[in-house]
């Protein structure tokens, strides 16, 4: 399972990466983590003549904060994303999503910006941006752009890049005080790709949601925005919202692809069932922090 | 067919090769550089038995191009023996004493994978040393004699490394 | 023990194996680490359709890729009327046979091209170039299509019938049938998995056409019948062949015979002159590497009213595949032969089919009879809901006790030495049955899903033909150390530590001192190899007889160099000494020197040098025995199951390591967890593999695997040292366990549960009541 002959390219900037892809276009692939696209390759299901590999792009790295924004770096490793500190404080829900991806061995490689430019309907981190308004910095040889992350994700495996544009970071909004956040999700065994998941988050004050968000992966091609969801929970008490309910509704209308590893009907059950718990995990998350102007 | 140089030092020592770019770094270990320790099992990237540490992390060296590795550190599964020549390090010497192999063939991605988690988490519970172990496939031992392994490594870790306190 | 008798020291220990310093420090030498001068690359084109016309096979452009060494089609390396027989089946019963396809394809993976390159990367460039132009046709993908006999699979024939076992007439049986309280008839579905070794299928060919000699290194479970089969095949003298096996990684039965991958590789390297290394990767072990399982048995029990188990029938059907790598590779006799199992079953009548289809060819899979148990088991559960009796009491009241041994079953087949019936209660107080039965009644109250099953079975362990002896050649070295050369292919069985535990203590040598040598024609004796579970048994019976042989042999010598009576002498960790007195004696190397370095000192009559080739020859039939039971989950919002518990009670007689015994058993029921819940081997109605890599083919990880709990039974074999074997049991008697689990769980819903794999999916409709 060797991989077809491609030229090499190993850029040190961001400048050097976008010339290569204005000049490359569609022949070209982008290499980052490498653990989506290596299996294809090996697989020789694609066969890119380039290789534009960006592991060494400094540029690409790096998780900053400014005001309600939390920028972080397309270059991240899904490892860092579990890790750091800044991370877990202003966007606890990529936090919350890295332990499910995979295994710690494809963590240590694997990026943010490569699980979103890959766009893989069962992958946590679309839904996480989608779920949470993130804006998709990209750039070009002809500049840089922001694409929310509702029009980022077309299709499966399919995105709004062209094909000389370059991920370069995530922008974040972060939540105020009295936010929650969880993912669950259902595999067929411990880290594989979902048959379903949920990325929520949910803001409290004086025991009344104020603020859902609920982003389901597995669920269709791309990222659901469960906003039906969305708009029973925000206003609910605490104690009184059925989640149950809420969930059965939030997949009523979806159909989701059915393979060999579950129907579309099973994942609509599961993704369900993960909506409830990750809902009742951010509320509870929620309750135990301190409200909003408490 | 282009082929790049490849510096990089393994095991500590540094070596050098000329690859095609489409070779992957499990491939130029094994074959340029003759460490057959690390093994292919699948070529996709999911039953672990290439891995190997570049630069400390745990990684399947399937999924990597040797040429990626120019600059790097790799630890393969030779690397990881005792001090003295033929000896076993401490995670080895653990899996011999638990029957954590049968036919060998998964046994050094276990190897290195279980050095580097317990490297970050040197007392885990069993429910992380399961989802630890979830990265590297084994058929022959059903995992109960490499569970144990980790267990038992774990407690020589550090109980070597109080004596050394 | 009198003097003598060899002290029992080290069978029976956990002793640490041999093996484990150089493969866990990565020193192991497996096929695809070998490297030869000049070695050259395979690769194989395969058919991408389950059928079809082959139009043409255009190679001009693969063979002009530069590195391409050459392109080989059927043209060139198919020879028909080669005897492409296996030793241990003999020449009867083969299907249709030939090396590369040449006219049409009968299987996706049928292998149509060999590309030789100097390296796998461009052997697989090659392949890409090769034009094979197929016309599709519709497949026949299961039996009943197969039964039809539209289409046929091979032309060559008038049926897709691949063996058949016919229903005959037995008044015997229908007159239980007639009369009894219960009759109950339930067909059970097993579906195709497969045997996944971590090491995929591979050879190094190297044929020196100067001396016209071939040299093999195998991935494989033993080197003589392959040497055998070569010899046949290509007509060659056995001599001029040289088969060697290193290290393997793991087989399970898959690489028990050559096949034509492996076959068209040394065809291919005698006619190039140059060695040629073939590895397959796992697209294509899991494509066409040879699947397994793949059978329903419809059972009929007839009861009485206290539930005693009166008479049986059983149809087994059974897929082979294309070109089943054994014979006709059907079940049909070794699963009749076994079903009565472990029961007090007075009248049973098996029949069965086995067909063709285009589908990959069936192998050989850890207990590749085991149907039997699988349908059996889940049966007793069937039977004992329709009654209205606990499973537990159900097997009670009809399984085989001391009192009842030795029993010959209603096939005719006399059982002893077993012990069903106290591996069945040592499972049941290890599960602690009755305490969980309470804690299910609270549980369901609590609206929890939570089960329990149990599996029992009888292991048989034959020994016909060339299965039925195995050879030992001791040699104690001039040094003193001991090396003994076996036919064994030790391919995780831990051979290179059992044999070496059971030469030194029935030799009396120092365990560091001995030394297994395997896997190679040129140094070792012949044998089957190692598979069938006959290692413990009849493996370990050679080296015990040729150790006691060895011992009395240094002994004789020893008494001469001492002035003393050999009765009075005792030798043990390779020292001497007369009983009673340790601090005088001889060491072994001494006695070596002598009788290699001396031989004239040596009293009259005594062979010179210290060596011993013996063969021992087992009793035909040998049995182990076990029972698992296991306790599970089942969530309600999402159909997963989690097994909470799982406890085999195992009697394989006397056990040489511990250790290595519960290592078996649980790589075996690892593997019935994986084809119960996670692993698939799916074709779409077209015939194209749909579970082509480890995303899709689901092997269970450490994760979704309990810690395995063990008791033991001895009740030792007839055999030396009272050993049995037991290397397939835990495949074999697992997924009946865990399917009763699951169906136990799922009792408060009414809900059948006859098939296999048991996803999420799959129990979520159950519970829905979607069947």
């Amino acid at each position: 399972m060797k991989a077809a002959a491609f030229d090499y390219h190993r850029p040190a900037s961001v400048d050097a990466a976008v010339g290569l892809l204005a000049e490359l276009g569609d022949e070209a692939k982008v290499l980052a983590g490498g653990q989506s696209l290596v299996p294809v390759m090996a697989m020789r299901l694609g066969r890119p003549e380039h290789i534009v590999d960006v592991n060494r792009v400094a540029e690409l790295e790096g998780v900053s904060r400014s005001d309600g924004t939390l920028r972080v770096g397309a270059l991240t490793r899904h490892r860092a994303l579990e890790r750091d500190e800044l991370i877990a404080g202003a966007a606890p829900l990529l936090t919350r999503a890295a332990p499910y991806i995979g295994h710690f061995q494809i963590r240590n490689r694997g990026t943010l910006g490569g699980s979103l430019a890959h766009a893989d309907p069962a992958a946590e981190l679309p839904a996480v941006a989608v779920a949470l308004d993130a804006g998709i910095e990209v750039r070009s040889a002809r500049g840089t752009r922001r694409i929310p992350a509702g029009e980022f994700f077309v299709s499966a495996f399919m995105t709004a890049l062209e094909p000389d544009e370059l991920v370069t970071a995530l922008h974040v909004p972060v939540w105020g005080p009295g936010s929650g956040f969880a993912v669950a999700e259902l595999a067929r065994r411990q880290g594989d790709f979902a048959l379903a998941g949920a990325a929520c988050g949910v803001q409290l004050r004086g025991g009344l949601i104020t603020r859902a968000a609920v982003g389901l992966f597995g669920m269709g091609a791309v990222p659901v925005r469960a906003r039906a969801a969305e708009q029973a929970l925000t206003g609910a008490s605490v104690g009184e919202v059925d989640l149950d309910g809420l969930a059965r509704d939030a997949v009523a209308p979806l159909r989701p692809a059915s393979d060999i590893h579950g129907s579309g009907a099973y994942r609509r059950r599961a993704g369900a069932h993960m909506i409830s718990l990750a809902l009742d995990r951010a509320l509870a998350e929620a309750q135990g922090t301190r409200e909003a102007g408490a | 067919m282009t082929e790049l140089d490849v510096s990089l030092t393994v095991n500590g020592q540094r070596r050098l090769a000329r690859v095609e770019p489409r070779k992957t770094l499990a491939d130029l270990l094994r074959q340029d550089l003759g460490l057959t320790g690390t093994h292919l099992g699948c070529e996709h990237g999911v039953c672990g038995s290439c891995t190997v540490l570049v630069d400390g992390l745990a990684v399947r060296s399937c999924l990597m191009f040797g040429v990626q590795a120019d600059g790097s550190e790799v630890t393969t599964v030779e690397g990881l023996a005792g001090d003295e020549p033929g000896s076993l390090g401490p995670l080895q010497r653990a899996f011999w004493e638990t029957h954590g192999l049968q036919c060998g063939f998964c046994t050094p991605g276990f190897v290195v994978s279980v050095t580097a988690f317990l490297e970050e988490c040197p007392d885990p519970d069993d429910e992380q040393i399961r989802e630890a172990l979830s990265g590297n496939l084994c058929r022959c031992t059903g995992y109960q004699g490499i569970i144990r392994g980790v267990r038992l490594a774990a407690r020589l870790r550090r109980e070597e490394q109080e004596a050394r306190a | 023990m009198s003097a003598g008798e060899a002290a029992a020291r080290w069978v029976g220990q956990s002793v640490k194996r041999r093996e484990d310093p150089r493969l866990l420090a990565g020193r192991g030498r497996y096929v695809d680490d070998v490297v030869m001068p000049g070695m050259a690359h395979a690769a194989f084109v395969r058919s991408p359709v389950a059928r079809g016309t082959v139009r043409g096979v255009n190679t001009s452009a693969a063979a002009g890729l530069p590195g391409v060494v050459a392109v080989f089609t059927a043209a060139d390396l198919n020879e028909p009327g080669r005897p492409f027989w296996k030793t241990m089946i003999g020449p009867a019963g083969q299907p249709p046979h030939r090396l590369l396809a040449e006219h049409d394809v009968r299987f996706a993976g049928d292998i149509v091209a060999l590309v030789v390159a100097e390296s796998r990367y461009l052997a697989e460039d090659g392949a890409e170039l090769v034009d094979v132009d197929i016309d599709p046709l519709p497949p026949v993908l299961d039996p009943a299509s197969a039964a039809g006999g539209a289409p046929l699979v091979h032309p060559e024939r008038d049926t897709n019938l691949a063996d058949e076992l016919p229903e005959m007439p037995r008044p015997d049986v229908d007159r239980v049938f007639a009369s009894a309280a219960h009759v109950i008839t339930e067909t059970f579905e097993q579906h195709r998995y497969l045997p996944v070794p971590m090491e995929c299928r591979g050879v190094v060919a190297s044929w020196d056409r100067w001396s016209d000699r071939l040299e093999l290194v195998i991935s494989g479970q033993g080197v003589h019948e392959v040497r055998l089969f070569y010899s046949r095949y290509f007509g060659v003298p056995e001599d001029r062949i040289r088969v060697v096996m290193g290290d393997v990684g793991g087989s399970f039965g898959q690489k028990v015979f050559p096949v034509n991958d492996e076959i068209a590789v040394v065809a291919a390297a005698r006619k190039l002159g140059r060695p040629v290394k073939w590895i397959e990767d796992r697209s294509e072990n899991l494509i066409a590497g040879g699947h397994a399982r793949d059978q329903s048995m419809r059972v009929e029990f007839a009861l009485d009213a206290d539930g005693a188990l009166l008479a049986a029938r059983t149809h087994l059907v059974e897929n082979v595949g294309a070109f089943p790598a054994s014979g006709s590779g059907s079940m049909l006799l070794a699963a009749t032969a076994v079903f009565p199992g472990p029961y007090r079953l007075a009248a049973y009548a098996g029949s069965g089919q086995a067909f063709f289809t285009n589908t990959c060819s069936r192998c050989a899979y850890r207990g590749p009879w085991m149907i039997e148990t699988t349908a059996r088991e889940q049966m007793m559960d069937v039977a004992a809901a329709e009654l209205g009796i606990d499973p537990l009491e159900l097997r009670r009241r009809n399984v085989i006790r001391p009192g009842d041994l030795p029993f010959t079953t209603a096939v005719g087949v006399t059982y002893d030495a077993i012990s069903p019936a106290q591996t069945l209660e040592q499972a049941a107080e290890l599960i602690e049955y009755d305490k969980f039965r309470a804690f299910q009644r609270q549980a369901r109250e609590d609206g929890r899903l939570v089960g329990i099953g149990m599996s029992l079975y009888i292991e048989p362990l034959g020994a016909p033909g060339i299965l039925a002896t195995e050879a030992a050649t001791i040699r104690v070295e001039p040094s003193g150390t001991v090396n003994v050369l076996m036919g064994t292919g030790s391919h995780g069985q831990s051979l290179e530590t059992t044999i070496v535990q059971v030469v030194a203590d029935y030799l009396g040598a120092a365990l560091d001192d001995v030394h297994l040598i395997q896997g190679d024609t040129a140094a070792t004796p012949y044998g089957p190899g190692t598979a069938g579970s006959r290692s413990a048994a009849i493996a370990s019976g050679a080296a015990q007889q040729a150790s006691v042989t060895m011992r009395q042999r240094v002994l004789a010598i020893a008494a001469a160099m001492m002035e003393a009576n050999p009765a009075d002498l005792t030798m043990t960790d390779s020292r001497i000494t007369v009983a009673g007195d340790p601090d005088a004696g001889l060491a072994l190397k001494e006695v070596a020197a002598a009788a290699y370095l001396s031989p004239a000192s040596l009293p009259p009559g005594t062979p010179a040098g210290l060596e011993v080739a013996e063969r021992y020859q087992a009793p035909m039939l040998n049995f182990s025995n076990a029972a698992h039971a296991c306790t599970v989950e089942v969530d309600r919002a999402t159909g997963v199951v989690r097994i909470l518990r799982y406890v085999v009670s195992e009697d394989c007689g006397n056990m040489i390591n511990p250790m290595v015994v519960e290592g078996q058993i649980a790589g075996g029921v690892v593997q019935g967890i994986g084809g119960v819940f996670y692993e698939h081997m799916i074709y779409d109605p077209d015939g194209n593999p749909l579970t082509t890599t480890f995303l899709d083919y689901l092997l269970p990880t450490a994760a979704e695997v309990p810690d395995l709990e063990y008791g033991h039974v001895v009740t030792p074999g007839p055999t030396p040292g009272g050993y049995k074997g037991m290397g397939e049991g835990g495949a074999i008697a697992s997924p009946a366990a865990l399917v009763n689990a699951v169906r136990d769980a799922l009792a408060p819903l009414g809900v059948r549960v006859t098939s296999q794999p048991l996803t999420p999916d799959r129990i979520a409709a159950l519970m829905a009541g979607i069947t």
